[in-house]
């Protein structure tokens, strides 16, 4: 074996390795299960965008926090939450992360300081500030992000939380995933100034683009720019820039993409192929490491399949329940 | 024939992690668009009719096209026609080195580049004979002069438009090529820097302490970067023949400590080993076996124990506009007075 | 020991009791200290109209002046809530909750059956009502039936300086999210309060007179004119029960019902416009519970369906006066005398 020319040691490489193949076993497996018709309701898929929810999380805590988006599951898995719960939730089960009543875009788990999938764009940066807040009064040098897309940068409310984590200077990172797509809608023509970076600046935090598809690039900027946060550096944008395998939801024909743009992305923008390539070819990590990864989480995923199937919905009586904590 | 000037414009320069480990700026697209439509009009002055832009989706394109036609609207004719060349947009330096092509083939006159070091390196890839000119938008630019852009189109637009000699006109530039095992070649006009991180990572080079070999086309102590290191022990001029190859180690255990700008706001301490002139043409062999090579100031390869690296200096190796000495010029001969025909058209 | 003292008083009391009790209750608003930044003297305003004031000095840090960004604040003390804190935000004018309604409607109300029960987000946002004020349409709406219609979010709505300090020590103890409104022209109405903290709890109305021939059911400002309708009904003989709800979510069906199955009559007096309102939630419910009791149709008196007037003359017309809600008693309680 050689030596390890990374930032990352052997074991955080190839955890590194399990969550984005996790992740992406699961999305994959989600596109299939949901074309036979067995998952209710709006899915919306992360393939592609592994790197960035890993290259992130990598740096996090169970005390960090992060507020996520509609395309939140790689989010989830990243942070930790339990992959069964996960998908027992997308099946609308009881044993669901949020006993079925949450469902795909409103998977939370506090425990793991993942504030919940949203289903309204923009809105976890308000909630990522407060959580900046709580950690700052506590003093448990936590650290929040929140994560948006090209789309909802547009929104007001992820404007204004950028100008309030400066002006409080919140430990908070903003993460602009940009796909290029705001659902079907071109980034080029939706947004006007057209780099985050500007964005950022216009309300002086220091900002990074990168690109997404690489997960050293991803962990090197995040690493900096949370231990920043962590210390009391303030606030900071990071833009990745990647590629969305599917569509905006499942069952979208995609037919704005241009005609190869997906089979290009999947040949050129794969971000765990690449990084699969540059570790085993820096002779750190063998392929046998990496197959022996990949059956690991090809099992794990058909198990969550399998038990979300068979699992119980929820009862009846769970219609009114956990409304109020108290009413 | 009538002169034609190509203009690329980089929009994704100036957006890495120096921005938050030091207090780079980011010139916005609005200012960059506002830059190209400066050069515009200093070229449209000067009797340039005709541009050759690179596309792009960074947002320069739809700013600068509104500029144009809001000034159209307020019938100004300030501006030159703008074709946009036919190539596929990657949103990477590739685009760069693309137009470049497509600009020398087109047969420019000159180029106009918007960019840092990078964008400037990606262009020199491709553009051959036709001289080019810099503008600033970068991070940590040692190459592009720092300059008004409206002077800048005036002295590309008089060049373009044949009034002012070569030998005036045009400089000759030093160029570093260096071999990392089979890869092809690759370039720098500034520095290549060798340094311990394995991974490319975020590109930016920040962390002083991993930085091992350095070799530079220039040493100036009035730039930040790499090309600071250099110009901070022993200045070397862009007309000097020669660059400087530089030993670094750790401040913590090196022969002799530099504080140097490596980035704006970025003021480090360098451990100095050695450092001695690096003759054209002759092709050195670094010492760090492990690590990545950075080019101009960006992690850009990785490389093994088995890489084989060399880096080579070459003399006379691309034109630049030489601008001073062509306003000095346009000056000494009236190039700008009333009735020097295409000016005094122009500014009517 | 109790003393008179005004609403706004009773606010700052409570603010002040529950911060010093909690070191997690922060507050946070636009203008709630004053003056930040600014070159003049420190704690400038204590909130627009001075509800805040004081409280900075005793708890340094603790008062959070934020930008005009309502979406960003409102958003942060929810966010702030779901991690520990016990957020008190003012949202000055309930009328700019158009600003952040996604805020309060998809996050803060949705959390906790979203998430399965897991969050608990004990936030509250205090904001001010109603009308009377001259603020003219944008500044003095009556939203609380915007705000009772969504599952997840409690709403309070005082009529008095005790009820005020009692119901806001319970809404920042209250684990759910509290949309708390106080009527502006109350501010400066004064009733004995003791000085100690005390909680009211949320869902039990209060009867704040008695009466055996109509039953009137309001809440906030118009509490105090219904009482002043019972006075006139009294001088005609008619007794009058009047029921301040207090809170709208949770809401008191019981003290309401039973006193209209004893009285048999009902008058639902409502700031608020009137088509979806307590108004016509109040009758709805009581038609349905206590429908053999009613000897006559329930009464809504209401403001129109129509935005809150500028102009003086205009706008003391909109809110409903004690004479209205008299005439509206008499209509179906006029006969009980004769009887």
């Amino acid at each position: 074996m050689s030596k390890n020319p990374f930032p990352l040691s052997k074991d955080e490489l190839l955890k590194a390795y399990r969550t984005m193949r996790t992740i992406r076993e699961f999305e994959e497996r989600l596109h299939v299960e949901f074309a036979k018709g067995d998952i209710p309701g709006f899915v919306h898929l992360y393939a592609g965008e592994e790197a960035c929810a890993t290259g992130i999380m990598m740096h996090l805590t169970d005390t960090d926090r992060i507020a996520s988006t509609h395309r939140g599951h790689g989010h989830c898995i990243a942070k930790g939450v339990d992959v069964h719960e996960m998908m027992a939730e997308i099946y609308g089960k009881a044993t669901g992360a949020c006993r079925g009543k949450g469902g795909s875009m409103h998977i939370a788990d506090l425990s793991k300081g993942m504030m919940g999938a949203n289903g309204i764009l923009g809105a976890g940066a308000p909630l990522a500030c407060g959580a900046a807040l709580a950690s700052k009064f506590r003093g448990d040098k936590g650290v929040s992000v929140t994560f948006f897309g090209d789309g909802a940068s547009n929104q007001g409310m992820v404007l204004e939380s950028m100008n309030l984590a400066a002006v409080w200077n919140l430990p908070v990172i903003f993460v602009v995933e940009n796909n290029g797509y705001a659902e079907s809608t071109s980034v080029d023509y939706a947004t006007a100034v057209d780099s985050y970076v500007d964005r950022a600046s216009g309300f002086g935090l220091p900002g990074v683009t990168v690109d997404g598809a690489d997960f050293f690039a991803v962990y090197e900027a995040a690493g900096e720019v949370i231990r920043r946060a962590r210390e009391g550096g303030g606030p900071s944008l990071l833009e990745c820039k990647m590629a969305r395998f599917f569509g905006h939801f499942e069952g979208d024909a995609q037919t704005y993409k241009a005609k190869d743009e997906n089979e290009l992305n999947r040949a050129n923008r794969d971000c765990i192929k690449m990084f699969a390539d540059r570790v085993r070819e820096a002779g750190v990590v063998t392929a046998a490491e990496l197959g022996a990864i990949e059956k690991e989480v090809e099992a794990l995923i058909d198990d969550a399949v399998a038990a979300a199937k068979n699992a119980l919905p929820p009862t009846p009586r769970e219609l009114t329940t956990d409304v109020y904590v108290s009413y | 024939m009538r002169p034609v000037v190509g203009i690329i414009a980089n929009p994704v320069s100036a957006r890495d992690l120096r921005r938050v480990v030091a207090s780079a700026g980011s010139l916005q697209i609005a200012d960059r668009a506002n830059i190209v439509l400066r050069v515009l009009a200093a070229l449209a002055a000067c009797g340039v009719d005709g541009v050759l832009m690179m596309p792009e989706h960074g947002g320069i394109r739809g700013h600068v096209m509104r500029g144009i036609e809001r000034s159209r609207n307020l019938h100004e004719h300030r501006f030159p026609e703008i074709a946009y060349l036919d190539m596929p947009v990657t949103g990477t330096a590739a685009d760069s080195t693309r137009a470049a092509e497509l600009m020398r083939r087109a047969r420019v006159a000159a180029i106009v580049v918007l960019g840092g070091d990078g964008t400037h390196r990606a262009v020199v890839r491709e553009c051959g004979e036709v001289p080019i000119v810099g503008i600033s938008t970068g991070t940590n630019n040692a190459f592009p002069e720092h300059r008004e852009p409206t002077v800048t189109g005036l002295a590309a637009g008089l060049v373009a438009s044949g009034r002012v000699p070569a030998k005036v006109a045009f400089a000759s530039n030093k160029r570093l090529e260096v071999v990392v095992g089979k890869r092809p070649p690759e370039i720098a006009l500034v520095d290549v820097a060798l340094v311990t991180d394995g991974f490319v990572g975020a590109r930016a080079l920040w962390r002083a302490d991993t930085f091992r070999e350095l070799f530079v086309t220039f040493a100036d102590p009035n730039v930040i970067g790499m090309a600071a290191i250099a110009g901070l022990i022993e200045p070397v001029g862009r007309d000097e023949s020669g660059g400087m190859m530089v030993s670094l180690a750790p401040a913590a255990t090196a022969k002799t400590v530099l504080q140097a700008p490596i980035a704006p706001g970025l003021i480090a301490p360098i451990g100095i080993e050695d450092w001695r002139r690096m003759p054209a043409g002759v092709a050195f062999q670094p010492r760090l076996k492990a690590g990545s090579v950075a080019l101009d100031g960006e992690r850009e390869i990785h490389f093994n124990e088995s890489d084989q690296i060399s880096v080579t200096l070459l003399a006379d190796a691309f034109r630049t506009l030489n601008v001073p000495a062509v306003m000095h010029f346009a000056a000494r001969n009236g190039l700008f007075q009333a009735g020097a025909a295409q000016i005094a058209t122009a500014f009517a | 020991m109790a003393r008179k003292i005004s609403m706004k008083q009773a606010i700052n009391e409570a603010l002040d009791l529950e911060m010093k009790r909690d070191p997690t209750v922060i507050v946070m608003g636009e203008d709630i200290v004053g003056g930040a930044g600014a070159p003049g003297e420190e704690d400038a305003w204590g909130g627009v109209l001075g509800v805040t004031k004081g409280l900075h000095a005793k708890y340094p840090g603790r008062l959070l002046d934020t930008p005009l960004s309502e979406s960003a604040y409102i958003g942060a003390a929810i966010g702030a809530a779901t991690c520990g804190m016990r957020p008190v935000a003012e949202l000055m004018f309930l009328d700019f909750s158009g600003v952040c309604f996604d805020q309060i409607l998809n996050q803060a109300a949705k959390f906790k059956y979203m998430f399965g029960g897991k969050a608990k987000t004990p936030v509250v946002i205090r904001a001010m009502v109603g009308a009377g004020f001259r603020a003219a349409a944008q500044h003095s709406q009556m939203l609380t039936p915007v705000f009772t219609h969504i599952p997840g979010l409690k709403v309070v709505c005082p009529s008095n300086a005790y009820d005020a300090k009692g119901l806001l020590i319970q809404a920042i103890r209250d684990d759910d999210p509290v949309i708390f409104c106080e009527h502006k022209n109350l501010y400066g109405h004064e009733t004995d309060v003791p000085a100690e903290a005390y909680a009211i709890p949320f869902g039990e109305a209060s009867v704040v007179r008695e009466g055996k021939d109509v039953t009137i059911v309001s809440y906030g400002l118009t509490v105090q004119r219904a009482l002043e309708a019972a006075e006139k009904l009294a001088k005609d003989r008619i007794q009058a029960e009047v029921i301040d709800l207090r809170t709208l979510s949770p809401i008191d069906w019981d003290t309401v019902v039973e006193s209209v199955e004893s009285t048999g009559r009902l008058v639902v007096v409502d700031e608020a416009n009137p088509r979806c309102s307590i108004a016509t939630d109040v009758a709805a419910r009581v038609a349905q519970e206590a429908f053999n009791a009613l000897k006559a149709a329930p009464q809504m008196v209401t403001a129109p369906h129509a935005p809150v007037p500028f102009s003086p003359v205009l706008e003391d017309l909109y809110i409903p006066t004690a004479d209205a809600i008299a005439k509206a008693a008499s209509k179906i309680a006029s006969h009980a005398i004769a009887a």
